[in-house]
């Protein structure tokens, strides 16, 4: 392997481990929002406060700040964040391919990512 | 939500994550009939749960195979253009479906399973591949030999349209669809076993975020069944995976098809 050749594959072996710290940091996350929503819930039942069942993100993050702890938004919340790792990662894919100046995979992330962003305005408009 | 039913859920979603884990699925083949058949969870809600589940534990799994360099990141990111142009189509299908609709259609699916399975068990260990004259080269170390395997990918096409009906089966019923892209990957694009599965596993995540939020739009995400069911199922996989090291046993996937089949059958007479 020469130098060229060791340089494209140091920036590719980057490219993964930063896709596979975005995905350890959601999963984590998410599943810490999901076990304390319902230890929570378990142990203080007045916390379940009836949600609409599609909350907006404003609804969920007043929830989460106001001072009455919320069990179901928390919960709400480790869904949301798990749904949004998988976008993040696509994300992470194409700056790592920007670093690594492959143009031809920066445009074909770009392009699941512009779809990912599409099914989310969707969702919000139905 | 009352304990006995968290309780449930909890072992349910860790039965079907271990099993699924074991027998090379996502635990949604089993998380979905288990919810609608035992819990008495609405189809679609029972979708979306699994939805959630698949994206936990593609996420947990992916991340660890990219450690070990096995995973196919471009490929990946090529089929996920299909994979997800599939399942968001498929999520806004099965929107627009009945709740009676979607369970004939599961049940077709399991069927399909069933005898893609049976395939399997017939078709195993064909090792004797050249992996060369494709594009999209990958190494990775194989721990079992000892050995750095090389290969590259053949025919993209074909296993790009196969990635596409994949992604609508997973958005239209809440799958991985692994179960399609693992052997249209090794067979068509001649891509050794293991890094094939690595990079369907890699894809699965994207591929069911890509109908979730369509589902958590329609109001079908229950917070209290989907974060119990993708705490289990994340937990069964990974015993799954642990003792799957130690069972290679084709009794086992008798097993499942004869379960599969059953499940098929009843699920399609409801």
């Amino acid at each position: 392997m020469n130098e060229v050749e060791l340089k494209s594959r140091n920036k590719q072996q980057n490219t993964e481990k930063w896709v596979a710290i975005i995905l350890k940091i959601g999963v984590w996350t998410s599943g810490l929002l999901m076990i304390s929503g319902l230890v929570i819930a378990a142990i203080l039942p007045s916390t379940i406060t009836q949600f609409s069942e599609n909350p907006s993100l404003g609804n969920l993050f007043a929830s989460l700040f106001s001072n009455n702890i919320n069990s179901v938004a928390l919960m709400f919340t480790g869904l949301i964040v798990l749904m949004f790792t998988p976008i993040l990662r696509v994300l992470m894919a194409c700056i790592g391919f920007s670093i690594e100046r492959d143009w031809r995979f920066m445009i074909v992330s770009l392009i699941v990512l512009l779809m990912l962003i599409g099914e989310i305005i969707y969702s919000i408009f139905i | 939500m009352d304990q006995i039913t968290f309780l449930l859920i909890l072992a349910g979603g860790f039965v079907a994550g271990a099993f699924g884990a074991l027998l090379g699925l996502g635990g949604g083949i089993l998380l979905i009939p288990f919810l609608t058949l035992v819990v008495g969870v609405p189809m679609h809600q029972a979708i979306a749960t699994s939805i959630i589940a698949v994206i936990a534990t593609s996420s947990a799994g992916a991340a660890i195979n990219l450690e070990r360099h096995i995973v196919n990141i471009r490929l990946g990111m090529l089929l996920e253009v299909a994979t997800v142009l599939g399942a968001i189509l498929g999520g806004i299908t099965a929107n627009n479906l009945s709740s009676g609709a979607l369970t004939k259609l599961f049940s077709i699916l399991l069927f399909v399973v069933a005898l893609i399975m049976l395939f399997k068990i017939r078709f195993k260990n064909n090792q004797n591949k050249v992996y060369d004259e494709g594009s999209l080269p990958g190494t990775y170390f194989d721990s079992s030999s000892g050995k750095f395997i090389h290969y590259t990918v053949k025919k993209i096409p074909a296993t790009f349209f196969v990635s596409l009906v994949a992604g609508n089966v997973s958005g239209l019923l809440g799958v991985g669809g692994g179960i399609f892209k693992v052997p249209a990957m090794h067979i068509l694009s001649a891509i050794p076993m293991k890094a094939a599965t690595a990079t369907s596993n890699f894809m699965i995540g994207v591929t069911a975020a890509a109908s979730a939020f369509i589902y958590f739009a329609h109001g079908h995400m229950n917070p209290f069944i989907a974060s119990t069911a993708a705490l289990g199922v994340l937990a069964g996989s990974v015993v799954g995976i642990k003792i799957s090291k130690k069972i290679h046993s084709n009794l086992l996937t008798w097993i499942f098809i004869i379960v599969l089949l059953g499940v098929s059958i009843q699920l399609y007479f409801r």
